[in-house]
C-alpha cells in the first residue's frame, strides 16, 4: 500500500480527527492528528494495521508555532513506508496520553521525552525518571529552547541517590555493572535473584549522556553534525553519520550521485562486516570460548586496516556530508578491499563451518536469552533479534537508500528466537556483506562525489531516514532549522529498543545466561565520566569528581 | 621410616612442584596462544606474574580479614601438602605418614581453602561464586576418592605408594573398573583443576573470578599459585593413578618418563580448556552426576574383583 492509501485508511477511520497531512513521496507520511486523537491512531497503526513502532519524539516548537511538538514513527515494512504521527501541544504544561499501554515498545522514548523535552504522557505504567542524572531537578528539561546547553540548572543537588524499585520477595540484589567485564560501557542492572535465577531486573542507564542533540540545535551545523553522529557509537558510527545526511537530505530535497551512494554502501557494509565479526568474538568470549574471540578478531584486523586506507581512520570513517561523502575509493583502494574480502571470506567460512558443529557453544546458546516474535512486536525489537525470530525485517530491503536497491541479496533469517539463532544470523550475514561489497565494487561508476546544495536549506522540514546498523535499524529524524542548523534532530539507535526487552528475555533464566542474553542484542551504550590522575613523582592518586572536572573544563 | 629420608624426598617434591608449576602455567598460555593465532606470553611470564602480586598493594577489602589471610594460606599449603603424598618419580615422601584416606581428605581441604576465601570476603559475586564452587566440590568429591578406593580395593592396602601406582587396574582379569574410572577421570578432569569448559565457579565474564574477587596483591598471587600447583599436582595424581608404566625405571629415566607424563597431561588441559566454551552450573551438576554414577558402577565392578 502507498502512502496515500494509509492516509486514506487513516481518514476513513479518524475524519476530521486527522488535521494535515505531508506526502512528500511513496516512502513518506507525516499526519498531523488533534492531541486527543493521538492514542486511537497509534493503537489503530500499531494493533490494526500492523504497523512496527519505531520511536517517539518530542519537540520545543514555542519559538516557531508557539507549542510542543510530540511524534510517534512507525514504519510499514512491507510496505516501505514510514510513516510520523505529530500532534501540536499548548506551551503551557504540555501533555498528552501515553501510548504505552497500547505500544510497550514506546516505554522508554516516552520517558525520554518527559525528562528531557518535559511533555508529560499521562497514564504512563511505569514513568519513573530514565535519562536525566539523579541529581537533576524536577522541573529542568534540557532539551527545550530556553535551556542553555553549557549550564547546569539551578537545583541540581550531586549528592541526591536514585530511588531503586524494592526486590521482589525471597530475591537477593545482585548488581551487574555499572562496570562489568562484560560492559563495554557502563549501565546498571539490578538483577534480582533467587538461587541461580533471575526473577527479575530494574535498568539504570544513561550514565553517559552526552547531550549530542542539545548541541546539535544549538552549537553545530548541518556539516558538522555528521562528524559528531559517527561518535555516538564507538562500532557502528558511519551508520549514524550516513543516517543523520540522509534525513536531512530527504527532509530539504537533495538528490546525491550515484557514486556517491555506492561509497555510502560499501563503507556501511565494511562497518557490518567488522562490527558482525567483533560481536561473534565477544558472544564467545562470554562464554569463556577465548579461541574463537581470538581467531574472529584476526580475520577482522585486515579488514580495519583497508578501512584506514580508504579513510585514514579503522573505524571513524567521516563519510558524509549533506549531499555526498567526503573522499573517494581509488581502484587502487577498491582491488585492495576485494582481496581483503577474498581472504576474509574463505577464512569466515572455516569459522562457520567449525561453530555450526559446536554441540559445546550451542548448548549455552540455545534457549537462552529467549526473545518470540510476540516480544518482537511489543517492545519494537529489530536487526537480527527480530530476524533471529523470524521476523523478516531489514531496512536495507524494506527502506532502500543509498544503493542498497541496486544490489542482491538474501535477508537472513533463523527461527529458534534464542542466543544461537543470533550467532547464526550474524555468522551468515557476514556472507551477504561480502556480497553486497562485490556488487558495489563491480557496479560502481565514475561520476562526482557531491551534489550541489543550496547555501539555506528550507526551514521547518521534516526528514526521516532508517538505516540497517549491524544491530538493528538505526532512525533518524530532523526537522530543517534557522542558522544552518537543525530545530531537532532525534537518534534513535538500534539498542534503544533491543535493550528494553532485555528484563522480559532474561526473566526466570540462569544468572550464568544473564551475560550472554544481554550480549546477544550486542548492546551499545557510551563513553566514561570520571577520570582517576596518578602523579608518577610522588605516586599519589587523585580522582577527580565530577564537579571538579567540570570546573576545569568550561572557561 | 626414616626422618632424613621424608624431609629429603619432601623438599625435593616441595621444591619441584613449587618451581615447575608457573612454568606448566607459562606452557598452558603459551600453547594457548598458539591455537588462538596469538604470540602469546613468554613462558617465564607465570613467574613474573606471581612476583608483581607480591609485590603489590594489599587492599583488604573483605568482611572478615583475619579468615581471609588464613585462607589464602591454606590453599597452597594444602596443595603442597598433597604433593609430599604423591610419588612424583620416586616413592612419596609421606609414604609412612600418611595414607590414602589422608590424601582424599587434604584433596578436599584445598577446595575448602577456595570456599572459605570466597565466604570471608563476603561480597555478592563471591557468594554466588563459593555456591557454583560448593555445588562443583559436592559433585566431583566422590570421583577421586571412589578412584582411590577402587585401587585400594584391588591392592588390599590403603598405603599411598602402592594405591598410586596404577592400582586401579591391579585386576586378575581385565580391568574394568580401571577403564570405566580413566573415562570417569579424564572427563572431570577440567573441573579438577578449574578450567574451561568447567571454571564456573570463577567464570571471568560472569562473576568478574567469584571467590576471589576481593584479593588483591599478595593474597592473590597465593590463590594462584595454589592453582598453578593444583594443575601440576592433580596431574601428577592423575599420571600416577593411571599411566603407571615406565615409573619403576631406573631413577633419571623413570623420573623424567613421570614429568614428561606429566606435561602431556598439562598439554590436554590446555588444548581442551582452548577448544570450549564454560558450560553452565546446572548443566555442569548434570553432567557430573552422570559421571558419579558410572564410578560408583566402577566401585561395584572392583569390589567383585573385575
Amino acid at each position: 500500500m502507498t502512502a496515500r492509501e494509509r492516509l486514506g485508511q487513516l481518514r476513513t477511520k479518524f475524519g476530521s480527527a486527522i488535521r494535515r497531512a505531508d506526502v512528500p513521496g511513496d516512502h513518506r507520511l507525516f499526519v498531523y492528528v488533534e492531541s486527543c486523537a493521538l492514542k486511537a491512531v497509534c493503537r489503530y497503526l500499531f494493533l490494526d494495521l500492523d504497523a512496527r513502532y519505531v520511536v517517539s519524539i518530542g519537540a520545543d516548537d514555542r519559538p516557531y508555532s508557539g507549542g510542543f511538538l510530540l511524534a510517534h514513527d512507525f514504519a510499514f515494512d512491507a510496505d516501505h513506508l514510514l510513516c510520523s504521527v505529530l500532534t501540536h501541544l499548548p506551551a503551557e504544561n504540555p501533555k498528552a496520553d501515553s501510548i504505552s499501554g497500547v505500544v510497550p515498545a514506546a516505554n522508554w522514548a516516552e520517558r525520554e521525552i518527559r525528562d528531557l523535552v518535559g511533555i508529560e504522557p499521562v497514564g504512563h505504567p511505569y514513568p519513573k525518571r530514565l535519562v536525566l542524572p539523579d541529581g537533576w531537578p524536577e522541573n529542568a528539561h534540557p532539551l527545550r529552547k530556553d535551556a542553555p546547553w553549557n549550564e547546569l540548572p539551578a537545583g541540581f543537588d550531586p549528592e541526591r541517590e536514585f530511588q531503586f524499585d524494592d526486590p521482589p520477595e525471597g530475591c537477593i540484589v545482585v548488581p551487574f555493572g555499572p562496570f562489568h567485564p562484560t560492559l563495554d560501557e557502563p549501565a546498571h542492572f539490578r538483577l534480582f535473584i533467587e538461587g541461580e535465577r533471575v526473577r527479575g531486573c530494574e535498568y539504570r542507564g544513561f550514565m553517559v549522556h552526552r547531550g549530542i542533540e542539545k548541541l546539535a540545535e544549538s552549537v553545530l551545523t548541518y556539516n558538522d553534525i555528521p562528524m559528531m553522529a559517527e561518535r555516538i557509537c564507538g562500532i557502528c558510527g558511519c551508520v549514524h553519520n550516513v543516517a543523520y545526511a540522509q534525513a536531512v537530505e530527504s527532509a530539504a530535497g537533495v538528490t546525491i550521485p550515484p557514486r556517491a551512494e555506492y561509497i555510502r554502501t560499501i563503507m556501511l557494509e565494511v562497518e557490518r562486516l567488522h562490527s558482525h565479526l567483533l560481536w561473534v568474538g565477544l558472544a564467545c568470549h562470554i562464554v569463556g570460548f577465548d579461541t574463537l574471540f581470538m581467531q574472529s578478531w584476526r580475520i577482522r584486523e585486515p579488514l580495519m586496516w583497508a578501512a584506514e586506507k580508504i579513510s585514514g581512520n579503522r573505524k571513524t570513517y567521516a563519510l558524509c556530508l549533506i549531499g555526498g561523502v567526503r573522499w573517494e575509493i581509488t581502484p587502487e583502494l577498491a582491488l585492495e578491499l576485494r582481496q581483503v574480502l577474498d581472504r576474509l571470506e574463505t577464512e569466515w567460512r572455516a569459522v562457520a563451518a567449525a561453530v555450526s558443529r559446536d554441540k559445546n557453544l550451542q548448548k549455552r546458546t540455545r534457549g537462552v536469552g529467549v526473545a518470540g516474535p510476540a516480544l518482537v512486536k511489543s517492545a519494537g525489537l529489530i536487526g537480527p533479534v527480530a530476524r533471529a525470530a523470524g521476523v523478516e525485517i531489514d531496512c536495507r530491503r524494506d527502506h532502500p537508500y543509498a544503493a542498497y536497491d541496486r544490489v542482491e541479496f538474501n535477508v537472513i533469517t533463523a527461527d529458534g528466537c534464542d542466543v544461537w539463532s543470533r550467532v547464526v544470523v550474524r555468522m551468515n550475514e557476514v556472507f551477504e556483506s561480502v556480497r553486497i561489497l562485490r556488487q558495489c565494487l563491480e557496479k560502481m561508476e565514475p561520476g562526482p562525489l557531491q551534489s550541489p546544495v543550496a547555501a539555506e536549506l528550507p526551514v521547518g522540514r521534516l526528514g526521516l531516514s532508517s538505516v540497517e546498523a549491524p544491530r538493528g535499524e538505526s532512525h533518524h529524524f530532523v526537522i530543517t532549522g534557522e542558522n544552518n542548523r537543525p530545530r531537532r534532530w532525534r537518534v534513535r539507535a538500534p539498542t534503544y529498543q533491543n535493550l528494553q526487552a532485555v528484563p522480559a528475555m532474561i526473566k526466570d533464566q540462569q544468572i550464568a545466561d544473564m551475560t550472554i542474553s544481554l550480549g546477544s542484542i550486542d548492546p551499545c551504550f557510551s563513553c566514561t565520566d570520571r577520570i582517576e590522575t596518578i602523579d608518577l613523582k610522588s605516586g599519589e592518586t587523585r580522582i577527580w569528581t565530577q564537579e571538579e572536572l567540570i570546573r576545569n573544563l568550561r572557561p | 621410616m626414616n626422618l632424613p629420608r621424608i624431609l629429603l624426598g619432601g623438599l625435593a617434591n616441595l621444591g619441584l612442584v613449587m618451581i615447575f608449576a608457573p612454568a606448566c602455567e607459562g606452557l598452558l598460555r603459551k600453547v594457548t596462544a598458539l591455537i588462538q593465532s596469538r604470540q602469546g606470553p613468554p613462558l617465564r611470564q607465570a613467574y613474573f606474574d606471581l612476583l608483581k602480586l607480591l609485590g603489590k598493594e594489599d587492599l583488604e577489602s573483605g568482611q572478615t580479614p583475619w579468615v581471609q589471610r588464613f585462607a589464602a594460606c591454606l590453599s597452597p599449603a594444602t596443595a603442597l601438602t598433597v604433593a609430599c603424598l604423591v610419588p612424583m618419580g620416586f616413592p612419596a615422601p609421606l609414604n609412612g605418614v600418611g595414607d590414602a584416606i589422608l590424601l582424599i581428605y587434604l584433596l578436599t581441604l584445598s577446595g575448602i581453602g577456595t570456599l572459605l576465601g570466597g565466604l570471608a570476603a563476603g561480597s555478592t559475586y563471591s557468594l554466588v561464586g563459593i555456591s557454583r564452587e560448593m555445588m562443583t566440590m559436592i559433585a566431583l568429591e566422590p570421583l577421586f576418592t571412589v578412584t582411590i578406593l577402587a585401587g585400594a580395593v584391588h591392592t588390599g592396602s590403603l598405603r599411598v605408594n602402592q594405591v598410586l601406582d596404577g592400582s586401579v587396574y591391579a585386576t586378575a582379569g581385565f580391568p574394568w573398573s580401571g577403564l570405566v574410572l580413566f573415562g570417569v577421570i579424564l572427563a572431570s578432569f577440567q573441573a579438577f583443576v578449574q578450567r574451561a569448559p568447567f571454571d564456573i565457579a570463577e567464570a571471568e565474564t560472569e562473576l568478574m573470578d567469584g571467590p576471589l574477587l576481593e584479593y588483591s596483591g599478595p593474597k592473590l598471587a597465593l590463590f594462584r599459585y595454589a592453582q598453578m600447583i593444583r594443575l601440576v599436582v592433580y596431574s601428577a595424581l592423575f599420571v600416577s593413578l593411571f599411566v603407571p608404566w615406565g615409573s619403576g625405571l631406573a631413577f633419571p629415566i623413570g623420573w623424567l618418563l613421570f614429568w614428561a607424563k606429566v606435561l602431556g597431561v598439562v598439554l590436554l588441559v590446555t588444548v581442551v580448556a582452548a577448544t570450549h566454551a564454560r558450560y553452565r552450573i546446572d548443566q555442569a551438576i548434570r553432567f557430573f552426576a552422570g559421571l558419579l554414577a558410572a564410578a560408583l558402577g566402577a566401585l561395584l565392578l572392583a569390589s567383585y574383583g573385575h
